[in-house]
C-alpha cells in the first residue's frame, strides 16, 4: 500500500511539470479517438515502446551512470520467449511474457555478476560483446529459426489471450498501460533506497563503498530491473510485429537507439527518456518514410542521430532535460 | 597439415590485427579514452585505397602513403574537432562522443558510396600466390603481413628511440608528472591521435587488398581490436603485438578444429564470436592482460 502511494506521489515536481504531465496523459488517452491514420498510430506505439526501453535503460545507465550498450539482447530474449512458446506449444501471451521476463532476469543475473567487476569503457565494450555473442548464437541456431527468424501464427479472430487484434488501437492502449506502470515504477524507483544508492555510486563509487554500500550488488539489481523492463517491451514487439529475427530484435543498432534516446532526452531524470523518444522516434519514422522514396539516402537518419549525440555529449551531457532545467534556473 | 596451414594463415592475419589495434592502445595509454570510431578509421582507409587506386589507376600498394595521410588527418580532426570538447565532460559523455563519431562516419560513407560490397580487382599482387612446399600463401596477405610488421617496427622505434616518442610514453605513464617536466601534454594527445589514425589508415590500405570493402566493416574490426588491446593489457604496445597474433591464430584455427570434430557449433560462423567472448573473459578475469605486462 505504502509502495503504491509512493509511486503515485508526484508532489516534489514543479507545477509546470505536473500540468505538463496531465496534458500529456489526456492527450495519450484521447489521441486514437480522432481517427488518426494507421501510420501515425504506429509511430505512437513505437514512441511508447521506446520510452519504455529508455526508462529501463535509465535505471542502470542514467541513475547508475554505467554505459550499457547491450540492451537489445534482452529485447531478443523477451521477444523470442513469447514467439517460441506460442509457436511450439500455443502458450498465450499473458503467460509467456512473464516467463520471458523471468528468463531475462535470470540471464541478467548470470552475466551481470561477472560484468559488474568492470567499470567505465571496459564495461561498455563488454556489454556490446555479450550482446553480439547472443545475436551470433541466435543467427546460427537452427532450432529457433536461425537467420530466417520466426513467424507467429495469425489467428482468424481477434484473441485477447494471444494479443491478436485487427486494429492497432488495442495495441496502442495495451502498450500505453504498460508505459504508465513503468512511469509509476520509475517514480518510486528514483525515490527508493536503491535509487539514492545508485546516484551516490555514480558520483563517487569509493565514497559510496566506504559508507557501506555494496556497489556491485546495487548495480546488478539495477541492471536486472532494466532487463525486465526491456524484456516486457520485447514480448510486446513479438506479438505486435508477428515476425521476429535476430536482426530486428537483437541488433546492436537497437541497443544504440535505446541508449541514445535516454542520453539525448536526459539521463537520470524521470522525463528524460520520454522526451528523447518523443524526439527521435518521429524523426526516425518520418525520415524513414520520406527517405524510402529516395534510394541512396539510406542512413541519413542515423547521421542526424549521431551528430546530435556528438553535440549533446560535447556541450550538454545532461541532455535536453538538462537544457530545460538550465533555462528554468536562469529564469528564477 | 590443415592445422599448420591455418596456423601460418592466422599469424599473417594476426600481424595485421596487431597493426589495427596498435593505434587504439596508444590512444588509450596516453589519454585513457576508448576510440569507438577506430574501426571506422580503418574502413575509411580501405575506401581511400580503393578509390585512389581506381581513379588514378595505380597499384593499391602504392596508395598506402595516401591512406596513412588520410588516417593522420582524420585522427587530428577527431582530436581537435571532438575529443578536446569531450574532455570537459564526464566519462560517460566521452564514451558516447566517440560512439557518435563511429555511427556518423559509418553512415556518411554509406551515404556517399552506397552499401555495396566492393573488392579491388586490379593490382600487382592480386590473385598471385607463393607456394612453399605444401603451403600456399596469397601474396596480398603475405605483403600485408610484412608491411604491417614494418609499420609496427617503425612505430615501436619512434616510441622508444626518438625524443618525441619518449615524451609520449612519459605522458602515458604519468600525465601530471610529464607536464611538470615541461612536456606539452596537449600536443602529445594530438600526436597519439595522429599515430593512431595513421597506423590504422595503413592497416586499412593493406586490408583492402584482399578483403571485402563495405561501410559496416568497422564494427567487426573495432571489436577485434578491443579484444587484442584487452589481451595485451590496456595501453601495452608489446602486449598488443602478441595479442594480435594470438587473435589471428584463434580466428583461423577455430573453424579447423570445428571441421576436425565435426561440430556445428564450432563452425566458421562463430570464429568472431569466440573473439568477442575472449574479450569478455579476459577483462573480467585477467584485466591486466594475458601476459600481465605493465608498460
Amino acid at each position: 500500500m505504502e509502495t503504491i502511494k509512493d509511486a503515485l506521489d508526484f508532489r516534489d515536481f514543479s507545477k509546470a511539470e505536473k500540468i505538463g504531465f496531465l496534458i500529456f496523459t489526456i492527450f495519450l488517452l484521447i489521441f486514437p479517438l480522432f481517427g488518426a491514420g494507421s501510420f501515425v498510430k504506429a509511430v505512437m506505439i513505437q514512441f511508447l515502446l521506446f520510452s519504455l526501453f529508455g526508462m529501463g535503460w535509465n535505471t542502470i545507465g542514467g541513475y547508475g551512470g554505467q554505459v550499457e550498450l547491450g540492451k537489445a539482447q534482452y529485447v531478443g530474449i523477451g521477444a523470442y520467449t513469447v514467439a517460441l512458446l506460442m509457436v511450439w506449444w500455443k502458450i498465450p501471451f499473458w503467460f509467456s511474457m512473464p516467463v520471458g521476463v523471468l528468463i531475462a532476469i535470470g540471464y541478467s543475473f548470470i552475466i551481470g555478476y561477472p560484468l559488474f567487476r568492470l567499470k567505465g569503457h571496459y564495461f561498455a565494450i563488454a556489454t556490446i560483446c555479450t550482446s553480439l555473442v547472443l545475436q551470433d548464437i541466435f543467427i546460427n541456431w537452427k532450432l529457433v529459426g536461425a537467420a530466417k527468424g520466426i513467424e507467429l501464427p495469425i489467428h482468424e479472430h481477434p484473441d485477447f489471450l494471444y494479443m491478436q487484434f485487427k486494429s492497432d488501437t488495442y495495441y496502442y492502449y495495451f502498450i500505453m498501460a504498460i508505459f504508465y506502470v513503468a512511469i509509476f515504477y520509475m517514480n518510486r524507483f528514483r525515490k527508493s533506497k536503491l535509487g539514492y544508492q545508485l546516484r551516490m555510486i555514480k558520483d563517487d563509487e569509493e565514497a559510496a563503498e566506504s559508507l557501506g554500500i555494496d556497489a556491485r550488488w546495487c548495480k546488478i539489481k539495477a541492471y536486472t530491473i532494466a532487463s525486465a523492463f526491456v524484456a516486457v517491451g520485447g514480448g510486446f514487439m513479438a506479438v505486435y510485429n508477428l515476425y521476429i529475427d535476430p536482426y530486428s530484435v537483437m541488433d546492436l543498432d537497437l541497443s544504440i537507439k535505446i541508449a541514445l534516446m535516454a542520453m539525448l532526452g536526459g539521463p537520470a531524470s524521470l522525463w528524460g527518456p520520454i522526451i528523447g523518444a518523443a524526439f527521435l522516434v518521429p524523426l526516425d519514422r518520418f525520415l524513414g518514410s520520406w527517405l524510402g522514396g529516395h534510394k541512396g539516402l539510406i542512413g541519413v537518419d542515423f547521421m542526424i542521430y549521431s551528430m546530435l549525440i556528438m553535440v549533446v555529449s560535447a556541450y550538454q551531457p545532461r541532455g535536453i532535460w538538462g537544457i530545460i532545467e538550465q533555462f528554468r534556473r536562469r529564469g528564477k | 597439415m590443415f592445422v599448420i596451414d591455418a596456423l601460418f594463415q592466422g599469424i599473417l592475419m594476426g600481424l595485421l590485427f596487431a597493426l589495427v589495434a596498435l593505434g587504439l592502445t596508444i590512444i588509450f595509454g596516453v589519454m585513457n579514452i576508448v576510440n569507438f570510431a577506430h574501426g571506422e578509421f580503418l574502413m575509411i582507409g580501405m575506401y581511400t585505397t580503393y578509390y585512389t587506386s581506381l581513379i588514378f589507376d595505380i597499384d593499391p600498394l602504392l596508395t598506402l602513403p595516401i591512406a596513412a595521410l588520410v588516417g593522420i588527418l582524420l585522427g587530428l580532426a577527431t582530436y581537435y574537432g571532438l575529443i578536446k570538447h569531450l574532455l570537459r565532460g564526464p566519462a560517460i559523455a566521452q564514451l558516447f562522443g566517440t560512439f557518435g563519431l563511429m555511427l556518423f562516419l559509418r553512415y556518411l560513407v554509406q551515404f556517399l558510396f552506397g552499401i555495396d560490397y566492393r573488392i579491388i580487382q586490379k593490382g600487382l599482387l592480386i590473385g598471385k600466390s607463393l607456394s612453399i612446399g605444401p603451403f600456399i600463401f596469397d601474396w596480398t596477405k603475405l605483403s600485408a603481413a610484412i608491411l604491417s610488421l614494418i609499420s609496427f617496427a617503425f612505430v615501436y622505434y619512434f616510441l622508444h628511440k626518438t625524443k618525441m616518442g619518449k615524451a609520449l610514453q612519459a605522458t602515458s605513464l604519468n600525465r601530471e608528472a610529464a607536464s611538470y617536466m615541461g612536456i606539452k601534454t596537449d600536443q602529445m594527445n594530438a600526436i597519439a591521435w595522429a599515430i593512431g589514425g595513421g597506423t590504422v589508415g595503413v592497416a586499412g590500405g593493406l586490408l583492402a587488398n584482399f578483403y571485402y570493402i563495405y561501410p559496416t566493416i568497422g564494427l567487426l574490426f573495432v571489436m577485434i581490436a578491443f579484444a587484442c588491446v584487452a589481451m595485451g593489457g590496456f595501453g601495452s604496445i608489446k602486449g598488443v603485438f602478441f595479442a594480435g597474433i594470438l587473435v589471428g591464430i584463434i580466428e583461423m584455427l577455430f573453424p579447423v578444429f570445428g571441421q576436425l570434430i565435426g561440430s556445428e557449433f564450432l563452425g566458421p560462423h562463430f570464429k568472431f564470436t569466440l573473439v568477442y567472448f575472449a574479450y569478455f573473459v579476459i577483462v573480467v578475469f585477467r584485466p591486466q592482460g594475458l601476459f600481465g605486462w605493465k608498460q
